[in-house]
């Protein structure tokens, strides 16, 4: 299964794909893996991962840093897999010196790929960073072209898509667990 | 309690007004009313401002939903979604857009309904 959830800040959308991946992995008998992409930058980066490392605390988790090339990540062994974030993924590697730069869409993408085919189960995290209306530089505009790209592509893949708003879920795609009969 | 949220300038008064009989007069602007205001008033418009002036005047808003729901639990909430863009470059306006988010969370777990208003038009999210 792979799942792609969205939402905006606050939006409870962390505390839901932890849930959904706790529950993959509970009913598989699956080893939990939090694939974290943000790098810990002043005071208020490590309070949002420490925020984020409290709601996951007692869930099982094994934390796994990945910051860039997700493509060559190398899991302990097959099991759940939450990745949090794809906003974070696709800033390292299109501002960081050695991330993937002009690249960055096929980067994600493909690294996407490449993990959800390592593991049993994959819930990606990732951001609605589109609706404020708000005038930005080119470099910013090409970020969020980018992510809008990351979030279509992987969201025609995906067997789930859900929005959440306000902690209530919206599922735009819903996942098929029953064969699709044909119509005659 | 119940949550309307959405966009700005997307027509939530409107619909409030229409869809649970509100009259101008049970409004309150949590812009700019009174602190307790909001736990006697028929409905809190901006509830977003409402948490803004919270923050930048240093009262906790971590127990506030809960304590609206107790207190004031038949109240129309409207809160504008202010948490879909890029990460704002001023740590106080990140820290309000995440409580912002945060509440709102808070609030829906609280309400019985929750309606989500885009182009005037509003969709049920929560029904209890």
């Amino acid at each position: 299964m792979f799942a792609l959830i969205v939402g905006g800040s606050g939006s409870g959308k962390s505390e839901y794909a932890e849930n959904l991946a706790v529950s993959w992995g509970a009913k598989e008998h699956l080893p939990l893996y939090y694939v974290a992409t943000m790098e810990p930058w002043g005071e208020e980066g490590r309070r949002r991962i420490l925020r984020h490392q409290k709601l996951r605390e007692g869930k099982g988790f094994e934390t796994i840093e990945c910051y860039r090339n997700l493509e060559e990540l190398k899991l302990p062994s097959r099991g759940v897999v939450l990745l949090e974030c794809l906003s974070n993924l696709a800033a390292n590697e299109m501002f960081a010196e050695d991330g993937a730069g002009e690249g960055t869409l096929p980067a994600v993408v493909q690294g996407v790929r490449a993990l959800r085919d390592r593991c049993c189960h994959l819930a990606a995290v990732t951001n609605d960073i589109f609706c404020d209306g708000a005038a930005y530089d080119e470099t910013t505009e090409q970020y969020r072209r980018c992510l809008g790209e990351i979030n279509a592509e992987l969201s025609k893949e995906a067997d789930q898509v859900t929005e959440v708003v306000c902690g209530i879920l919206l599922h735009q795609k819903e996942a098929v667990n029953e064969p699709v009969v044909e119509q005659l | 309690m119940i949550l309307i949220v959405g966009g700005a300038f997307q027509g939530k008064k409107a619909y409030a007004k229409e869809k649970f009989s509100l009259r101008e007069k049970d409004f309150t602007d949590g812009g700019s009313c009174g602190w307790e205001e909001i736990f006697s008033a028929g409905a809190v418009l901006h509830f977003h401002a409402y948490i803004r002036r919270c923050l930048e005047e240093g009262r906790g808003v971590s127990e506030l939903a809960k304590e609206l729901a107790g207190r004031n639990p038949d109240v129309v909430v409207i809160a504008d979604e202010l948490g879909c863009g890029v990460v704002p470059a001023d740590a106080f306006d990140r820290e309000y857009r995440e409580q912002a988010g945060r509440v709102c969370c808070a609030l829906a777990k609280e309400a019985r309904e929750v309606h989500r208003v885009i182009c005037g038009i509003g969709m049920v999210i929560k029904h209890d």
